[in-house]
Order: structure tokens, then C-alpha cells, then sequence
């Protein structure tokens, strides 16, 4: 579509693209129009089941196949959408989630990442909370919650405090493990090469530990987002997870539905970013065959 | 003769063995007695069936651990830990994954706190020698094994060490990239005239390249005897290998290890024997 906004502007200036291109070769417009269908095919090829998938959903409860309260078409959860933007209370629901999404995840891996390093860097500090870590992971965080609203009350607090919680645990076993995973050999490499023990940790640890980190971070992402939408479930007076279960309450459903559909691409957007950060990052890597 | 490099002096090292429970069970001795010296711009190849010590030997000459008793002089000084004066390169090629060839081969000149200008410099006159100007920007992943292994001989060479440690570097590899690296190893050695000590379990190789062959015993490991190489086998024109000579060393070196095992089969068990056996047999073979 691009193209073709740019071609219009090439016309406006030049004249008929004919001009411009000479007698060989398709024109411009050809072209692009042939790229746009392209991209369009290649999407469409992608996202067949998807497309299908929302089809079916718009033609299931219209054709009576399934109780439309229940289950209200697509083209009307987005209508609900469009309705709850105009209000401007879908900007405060997102915008309450994400910060709370984002504060906590980004908190948790400021804390924790280096916590894990120095763990699995100096053993007998492993030694000495290892216990207390196991007890603390096998505890599930959402049975928490109840703890947590008592002593941080039902504000942001508690909330952030949540996620950062639920982040605390995939980040801190993956970087432990990302650190005591590291190859001895290239450990054995650097010190033949007169590495100080900070060389050492700067040069080959932590370059070595970064993919396995990458994965704690990417869990921790995935359990923020379920912990969050939990304790927004339970008391928030804003937020995804409110507007899910209040608009339950209220028999709203197809409110319900996009607020559902909103978690989603929170998440999809979130995952696709940590996924651009590990590509920017481990360049190195050897591509898995597509 | 020129100037002794290295220096042992009845070096002895001995493990802890781990019982159950991991509680000390007894005490292992990998290398007894060894006394051994190494000149300067000497190529000297060590032979000995696995489980000999060489290993061993070569960390201690890294300075990655110490004697039990005995000295080891680098200079006339003893050993005192890892240093850019003794660089090592790995039968596993040990390069970082994250680094470039390039990267990888400035490593040692960046943990020296050269500035990257300077590096610059050295990496690719490195890069150069050993054949892989044109590879500097690939990641190990992209790299053949034989190509590893030369990025490997840049990084150790790039910090100018003096003695040049090979833990078994072409063991990896396949026997044409193995015949091709070793004529270029003595290439980069004549060109560069730095004191190389090359473990290998391989007899022809420890022909081929070394000036004097080290032999090991096995457990506990003791050098059994040094064979001085006929200078004719030193030549760079001919195929060396159709040498009659190169049968007579090869031979000599072959019945000593051969002694070995029989000595091992009359003192030890038979199951023990036989994995002594095996494990020479293995290295007769190559």
C-alpha cells in the first residue's frame, strides 16, 4: 500500500509512471501491485487457521450453532471494543495493566538477573539459599495473593509486588543455572590467557549465560501477564483482568470477550519484543533450521 | 644446543580419589618423576597411550594446577600459575561462540588491555598466517572444524607467548585436514621459532612434527625415553613418510609403547591389562 501512495506522489511530480520507467520491464504500478498481492498471499498462507478459526466464531453463534449471549459473534466484540476506546475506558484498563505488567517484569530482572549471577558465580552463597529458594519456587504465587493484599493492601502495590514475585523465581533458577552451565573449557581458556577473575565473569560468563537467561526471562514474562490478570481478578478498580470479570459481573459478555482478546495481544506484543532483543543479542547463535 | 626453555625436575602429581559419599578414598598418582628438558625453539612432541598424564602435564605447564612435589622452571623460574607467556591450544578448540573468528583472536591481546586499534593490527597479520584473512567476521558455528582449530593457533599466537602448549589440536579432525594442518603448524613454527610442546597419541604425528619424541609410560605416567628425530626426517621438500627412516623412528617408538603393555599385562589383572592393551593398540594403529 505503501508503494502505491509513494507512486502517486511519483505520477504527481513526473507524470504517467510510463514515462518514468521507459519501454522495458512492467511499470511501477504493475509492480506494486504485484509485491502487495504477494505480501497478502504470504500473510494469508501464514494465518490460514486463524482466519478460519475467526470465521467460525462470527458464523457460529449467527447460524444459531451456539447461544449468542454465551458466545457473542466476533464482529460484535469488536463493536464492544470500539465502544469501550471511545470512553476512554479501554486506555485506562490497558494503560493500568502495562504499567503494572512492565514496573513489575522490568524490576524483577533488574533484582533478581544479577542475584542469580552472583549465586551461581560464588557457591556458597548457593549453598545458603538454596534451601530457601526451593521453598519459596514450590509455592505456588497465586496462593500468595491472599498474603500479599493483607499486608500491601488491595493498591499498586500489592500488585507490582505480585509480579515481581512470580518473575523472581523462572529468573533466578535460569540464571543460576545459565551461570553453572557455562563451559568449564572456555573457563580454562580464558585463565590460560591471564583473564582476572572480572574478566573472567564480564568476558566469558556472562556471554555465556545470556541464552539461558533469555529463557528465564522469557517464562517470567509469561507469568507476569497470569499473575497480573489473577490479581486484577480480585481486587483492582482498573486493568485488564477487572474489566474481564467485572464485565462478567455486569452480563456484559461481549466486553468480556475483547478484554480477553486484549490480554492476548498484550502478550503476543510482549513476546515479540523479548524475541527482537534475543535476535539483536545472540547474532552468534546458529539459526535451527525453519 | 640452545638454552633450556623448560625445565622439570622430578615433577610428581597425585589425585584425591573420591570414595562413596565423596569422602577421600585413596591417592592416585597421575605423573611420577619426571625430569625432561625443553630448549628453546625446540619441537617437542610427547607420546604416551590416554590415561598417561599428559593432560595432566599440560596443565601443569599451564599453570592450571600445581605439582605435588617437584619443579617445574619456565626460564629458570618455577611456574607460578597462567600467564601470556605459555599459550595453550585445545583438542576441543575452546572458542567463544559469541566471538567472531576476529574476536576471538584479539581475546588474549583484550584481556592484555590493548585498545581495539591496536589489536586490530596483530588480529589480522594473525588471521593472515594461519590462512583465514578472508574469514574474520564468521562465528565459530559458520567454521569448519580444521578452520576452529587454525583460529585457535591465531588466538594462542596473537599474544606472542613464548612456548606454544598443544593438547592433542588435530586429534578432532579428519586425516586430510590433519595432514594439511600439521605442514602448516611447522611452517607457522619455522616461521615464528616459538618452543612448541605437542601432545598426541598418535605416533606418525609425533614423527612428523617433532624434533625429539617424548615417550610416556602409562599410570602412573614417566617418561620412558626421548628419541631424538634423524635430521633427514626434518626436511621440508620430501614426502617425508615414504622415508625409510620415518619406519625405523616409527617402529622404535611402537615397540617401546609395546613394552608397555606387556610389562602392564604381567603386573596388573588381566581386566586391567587388556584396557592397557586396548589403549595402546589404539595408538599403534594410527
Amino acid at each position: 500500500m505503501s508503494s502505491l501512495e509513494t507512486l502517486t506522489l511519483l505520477e504527481m511530480a513526473h507524470g504517467r509512471p510510463e514515462q518514468l520507467s521507459g519501454a522495458s520491464g512492467p511499470s511501477p504500478l504493475v509492480k506494486g501491485v504485484r509485491t502487495a498481492v504477494r505480501g497478502l498471499s504470504a500473510f494469508g498462507h501464514r494465518s490460514l487457521l486463524l482466519i478460519a478459526l475467526l470465521a467460525l466464531w462470527e458464523a457460529a453463534p449467527r447460524f444459531g450453532l451456539i447461544d449468542p449471549v454465551f458466545l457473542p459473534p466476533f464482529s460484535e466484540v469488536i463493536a464492544a471494543g470500539w465502544q469501550l476506546a471511545q470512553t476512554g475506558e479501554l486506555y485506562d484498563d490497558v494503560s493500568a495493566s502495562l504499567l503494572r505488567a512492565l514496573s513489575g517484569f522490568l524490576i524483577s530482572v533488574a533484582l533478581i538477573v544479577p542475584l542469580g549471577l552472583a549465586i551461581g558465580w560464588y557457591s556458597r552463597l548457593g549453598n545458603l539459599l538454596n534451601q530457601f529458594i526451593e521453598i519459596c519456587r514450590n509455592t505456588a504465587p497465586l496462593a500468595l495473593l491472599p498474603v500479599f493484599i493483607l499486608l500491601l493492601g488491595i493498591g499498586e502495590l500489592s500488585k507490582i509486588t505480585m509480579v515481581i514475585y512470580s518473575c523472581a523465581w523462572p529468573l533466578l533458577l535460569n540464571t543460576i543455572a545459565a551461570v553453572k552451565q557455562v563451559d568449564p573449557l572456555l573457563i580454562k581458556s580464558a585463565r590460560t590467557m591471564g583473564a582476572s577473575p572480572q574478566q573472567l565473569f564480564r568476558k566469558v560468563i556472562l556471554p555465556a549465560a545470556l541464552p539461558t537467561i533469555f529463557v528465564g526471562i522469557r517464562l517470567a514474562s509469561a507469568s507476569a501477564m497470569l499473575v497480573l490478570v489473577a490479581s486484577e481478578m480480585v481486587g483492582a478498580k482498573a486493568g485488564l483482568g477487572y474489566l474481564i470479570i467485572n464485565s462478567q459481573y455486569s452480563f456484559l459478555i461481549p466486553q468480556m470477550y475483547f478484554g480477553i482478546l486484549g490480554i492476548t495481544v498484550i502478550g503476543l506484543v510482549f513476546n515479540a519484543v523479548l524475541e527482537a532483543l534475543e535476535r539483536r543479542f545472540m547474532r552468534w547463535k546458529p539459526v535451527a533450521a525453519a | 644446543m640452545s638454552a633450556v626453555k623448560i625445565r622439570f625436575e622430578q615433577v610428581r602429581k597425585e589425585f584425591v580419589t573420591r570414595g562413596a559419599g565423596g569422602r577421600p578414598a585413596g591417592r592416585f598418582t597421575a605423573l611420577e618423576d619426571i625430569t625432561l628438558d625443553v630448549h628453546a625453539g625446540e619441537f617437542l612432541a610427547l607420546v604416551g597411550p590416554s590415561g598417561c598424564g599428559k593432560s595432566t602435564l599440560l596443565d601443569l605447564l599451564g599453570g592450571l594446577t600445581t605439582p605435588t612435589s617437584g619443579h617445574i622452571l619456565l626460564d629458570g623460574r618455577p611456574i607460578g600459575g597462567p600467564g601470556r607467556d605459555r599459550g595453550i591450544v585445545f583438542q576441543q578448540y575452546a572458542l567463544f561462540p559469541w566471538r567472531t573468528a576476529a574476536q576471538n583472536v584479539e581475546f588474549g591481546l583484550d584481556i592484555a588491555g590493548l585498545k581495539a586499534k591496536e589489536r586490530r593490527d596483530v588480529t589480522y597479520h594473525f588471521l593472515d598466517l594461519v590462512g583465514l584473512s578472508g574469514f574474520a567476521d564468521r562465528y565459530p558455528h559458520e567454521l569448519s572444524g580444521g578452520m576452529k582449530q587454525r583460529v585457535a593457533i591465531a588466538r594462542s599466537l596473537a599474544y606472542d607467548p613464548e612456548v606454544l602448549l598443544m593438547d592433542e589440536p588435530f586429534a578432532a579432525l579428519d586425516a586430510q585436514t590433519r595432514e594439511t594442518l600439521q605442514g602448516e603448524l611447522l611452517r607457522i613454527w619455522r616461521a615464528t621459532g616459538k618452543t612448541i610442546v605437542f601432545i598426541t597419541h598418535g605416533i606418525d604425528e609425533a614423527v612428523v612434527l617433532g624434533q625429539r619424541v617424548a615417550v610416556m609410560t602409562s599410570r602412573p605416567g614417566r617418561i620412558k625415553e626421548v628419541i631424538e628425530i634423524p635430521e633427514v626426517l626434518r626436511s621440508e621438500a620430501e614426502d617425508i613418510r615414504a622415508l625409510p627412516e620415518f619406519g625405523q623412528v616409527r617402529h622404535e617408538i611402537w615397540s617401546l609403547l609395546r613394552e608397555e603393555v606387556q610389562k602392564a599385562q604381567q603386573s596388573a589383572g588381566s581386566v586391567a591389562a587388556l584396557r592397557v592393551d586396548r589403549e595402546v593398540k589404539e595408538v599403534a594403529h594410527v
